[in-house]
């Protein structure tokens, strides 16, 4: 089994990219691999519960649901956030600790920055 | 050795001359190659460097429904898969570069 | 038993990432039929299903955007 640790840094609106991380994450759980989303830099907004589709964006809660049910673990950057003044996470989405971040980043086998 | 290589940028980023420098020399090197292309990553499959890619023994999938969305029509040689492919081949490489 | 699983309306992964999930609650033997209507899930989750083991009885078209797969579960 593989750690697999996936980073989602940039905004969230005005791109299918960040929905596609996820989609992404969620496909690459197929495999019996631990996946881990982290959510880091502007890509903290991606972890809020924003609601996109009022400007007729689709809203990301079919790939954080699917992304609970398969156990994978999400992570938001916490001076990511406090410097965003962001106070509200997605369900199942924890604050993290730069230290735990790292941490996470340097145990992965592989890392892919979307 | 096998290399695993995800590339989502189109073909005008730099990654493009990155990613077909780095399979060609693996290739020549021996290494065994896998290359998933998504996103806007899809693009590429219609340069003529990644059909000498696939002659020279690269594998080369790409994600089916980010063809689908960009009406990019199927090629000879690409494997139009989906994003289990490319979990199987982060299962299986030795090494896995992501461009982005 | 045949049990069936609606997967129109669902892309890639979902539809294999869900066809997995339900075969998991299957024993070994038994059958699952799944409707897709995304047509490049038609050509990859037989695939990727028998990369896993699992047997494809038959891809049944029922329309032009319509198919059925049955699966017998490994």
């Amino acid at each position: 089994m593989k750690k697999i640790t996936v980073i989602v840094r940039h905004l969230p609106l005005n791109t299918r990219k960040n929905a596609e991380a996820l989609r992404m994450s969620v496909g690459l759980t197929l495999r019996e691999d631990k996946v881990t989303v982290i959510f880091i830099d502007d890509g903290v907004h991606t972890a809020t519960p924003a609601r996109p589709e009022l400007i007729n964006l689709q809203p990301l809660n079919k790939e954080f649901e699917a992304l609970s049910l398969l156990k994978c673990t999400l992570m938001a950057d916490k001076p990511s956030m406090e410097k965003r003044g962001i106070k509200n996470l997605v369900t199942n989405i924890k604050v993290a600790e730069r230290e735990e971040i790292v941490r996470t980043i340097t145990d992965s086998d592989i890392v892919i920055p979307f | 050795m096998k290399l695993g290589i995800l590339l989502t940028t189109g073909p005008e980023n730099e990654n493009t001359g990155t990613v077909i420098a780095i399979s060609r020399a693996a290739r020549d090197k021996g290494h065994e190659v896998s290359i998933f292309l998504m996103y806007d990553g899809v693009y590429n499959i219609h340069k003529k460097e990644f059909s000498e890619l696939v002659d020279r023994g690269v594998n080369i999938t790409l994600c089916a429904l980010n063809a689908t969305q960009r009406n990019i029509s199927k090629t000879e040689g690409i494997l139009f898969g989906s994003q289990y492919d490319n979990a199987c081949i982060v299962n299986e490489v030795d090494r896995f570069i992501s461009f982005g | 038993m045949i049990v069936e699983l609606d997967l129109r309306g669902e892309v890639c992964p979902y539809t294999f990432v869900k066809t997995k999930l339900k075969l998991e609650e299957l024993e070994s033997g038994e059958e699952l039929n799944v409707i897709l209507d995304h047509a490049p899930a038609v050509d990859n989750v037989p695939r990727s299903l028998k990369n896993e083991g699992h047997k494809i009885l038959e891809i049944e078209q029922n329309g032009d955007h319509l198919w059925k797969v049955k699966i017998l579960k490994a």
